[in-house]
């Protein structure tokens, strides 16, 4: 227990505040580019993955990806005018993302019970007959 | 296993020839064909190489876009270490997760890009949000995912493994073109000059009409207003008037004097407040919209999630009250009872929708 007594008060006032400005205010406009190409990016893999996974369960779970990375892009541009109507609109988004998947999963259960399988090609055939 | 760093050296040292106003286009470039290879479920290899070239590509697109982010006069201190840390680990956890065979696995990963996508949050100052998003997300969203997967999924064959619509992807190529010519567009959008020097005039400029707004969202709450003006001067009774722009105070003493005086920058309301003041001051139909669209999301689960019991044609009537079309003739005993407990609950519906 001594030693952490000792250590910490010595590193902590003199490291964290050292560290701390530089990385988190200097850089500001730095983040919100690497937020917004991260934002970017995750949406793509979203989509990307929407399109490619066949396990209905999955397809939806991209979809989530892809509302990570809008919720990403509001905060990003709510720092930058420094308005926190972005982190409201991330509620919002919280919240359909919440309803989607309480309904998507109930749906996907429901067609799993009929088909006895996850993969979404099972449904390939919900046209009409050609 | 000296190539990787090789084969990322020279691709950067490509990248660092080439006209800068193409470089983001190849590096998408790049990270689209390192993602291709990397849905290759056949050949290790590929999928080794595809990682590297996709990091390679990743690399790029980040230096080149941190580097467009330097505001001209300003020294920026440490590299943004924790924005490429976190970035990167939200990326990994979202290639992983779609390339991933095992669906419980792939969860798994979201969960990853989840935590990282907070940090990412608590670098942009939204520590409510931050901590929102791993309770939610993480801890309730997500495990109803688990259950689902848990419940549905089936078992992987002896000898084959996992079934090989988790295994196989579909349309890969095509879909990576889509996805990487949308993103292209949207990086040249989001990070061409015009764009970025407006951006950088925004972060520089609105820090002072960012304290004044945080000043105005405390002006809209009176408690906490004069909880902070009591931490400045304790013998505050009430206060009078609150000037954002300039953070003053006038308030109205015990003594019943009058005195002005400013508040410090460190009384800024935190930001769980902010964002409940925003939410409740400014977007209250918005709130109430969304308790209306969980409510219809409860409903509709319950709803979709009952199970359905398949009644013959005979069993409906019965419950509707009808008579019923069973020849009466080959009626047994067991029969004939059934028929009365079928009349039973007719009537038993009649006499409770009178």
């Amino acid at each position: 227990m001594s030693h952490f007594t000792t250590i910490f008060p010595a590193i902590l006032p003199t490291t964290l505040p050292a560290i701390l400005p530089t990385t988190l205010a200097v850089t500001d406009a730095q983040t919100i580019n690497a937020a917004l190409l991260v934002s970017a990016l995750l949406f793509t893999c979203g989509l990307i993955g929407f399109l490619t996974r066949r396990n209905m369960i999955l397809m939806f779970l991209c979809t989530e990806l892809m509302f990570q990375a809008a919720a990403l892009a509001m905060i990003a541009f709510g720092r930058m005018h420094h308005d926190v109507s972005g982190q409201v609109f991330v509620i919002f988004i919280l919240t359909v993302a919440a309803a989607e998947a309480a309904l998507a999963l109930g749906l996907v259960v429901l067609l799993y019970r009929r088909r006895e399988t996850l993969d979404s090609e099972a449904w390939s055939e919900l046209h009409e007959s050609a | 296993m000296s190539s990787p760093p090789i084969a990322t050296c020279t691709l950067l040292e490509a990248a660092v020839a080439v006209p800068p106003a193409f470089l983001l286009t190849i590096a998408v470039a790049v990270s689209a064909a390192g993602l291709a290879l990397l849905m290759q479920p056949k050949h290790r290899a590929l999928r080794v190489g595809g990682t590297i070239i996709g990091l390679a590509g990743l690399a790029m697109l980040f230096v080149e876009v941190l580097k467009r982010a330097t505001v001209t006069g300003e020294e920026a201190g440490l590299p943004p270490v924790f924005p490429v840390i976190f970035g990167f680990l939200a990326l990994a956890g979202a290639v992983r997760m779609i390339t991933h065979p095992r669906p419980v696995f792939a969860a798994l990963y979201f969960v990853l890009v989840v935590v990282a996508i907070a940090g990412m949050f608590l670098l942009l100052g939204a520590e409510f949000m931050a901590f929102a998003m791993v309770i939610v997300y993480a801890g309730a969203i997500l495990i109803t995912y688990m259950f689902v997967l848990m419940l549905a999924q089936q078992s992987p064959v002896a000898g084959i493994g996992e079934p090989v619509y988790d295994r196989m992807p579909r349309e890969a190529l095509s879909a990576i073109a889509v996805g990487f010519v949308i993103l292209a567009t949207l990086s040249e959008a989001y990070f061409s000059p015009t764009a970025q020097r407006f951006r950088n005039d925004a972060v520089t400029g609105s820090i002072v009409s960012g304290t004044q707004q945080a000043w105005a969202r405390l002006g809209e709450m009176p408690k906490l207003l004069l909880q902070t003006a009591r931490m400045v001067k304790p013998d505050v009774a009430t206060v009078v008037e609150f000037d954002s722009k300039s953070a003053t105070v006038t308030a109205k003493m015990a003594n019943g004097s009058t005195e002005r005086f400013t508040l410090d920058e460190k009384m800024i309301p935190d930001n769980g407040r902010q964002v409940g003041v925003e939410l409740v001051s400014k977007f209250p139909a918005g709130l109430e919209i969304a308790g209306v669209v969980l409510l219809m999301a409860l409903f509709g689960a319950v709803i979709l999630a009952r199970k359905q019991i398949e009644l013959g044609e005979d069993e409906r009537r019965a419950l509707a009250g009808m008579r019923r079309f069973t020849v009466d003739g080959e009626a047994g005993g067991a029969s004939g009872d059934s028929r009365a407990d079928a009349s039973s609950i007719a009537s038993d519906n009649g006499g409770s929708a009178r």
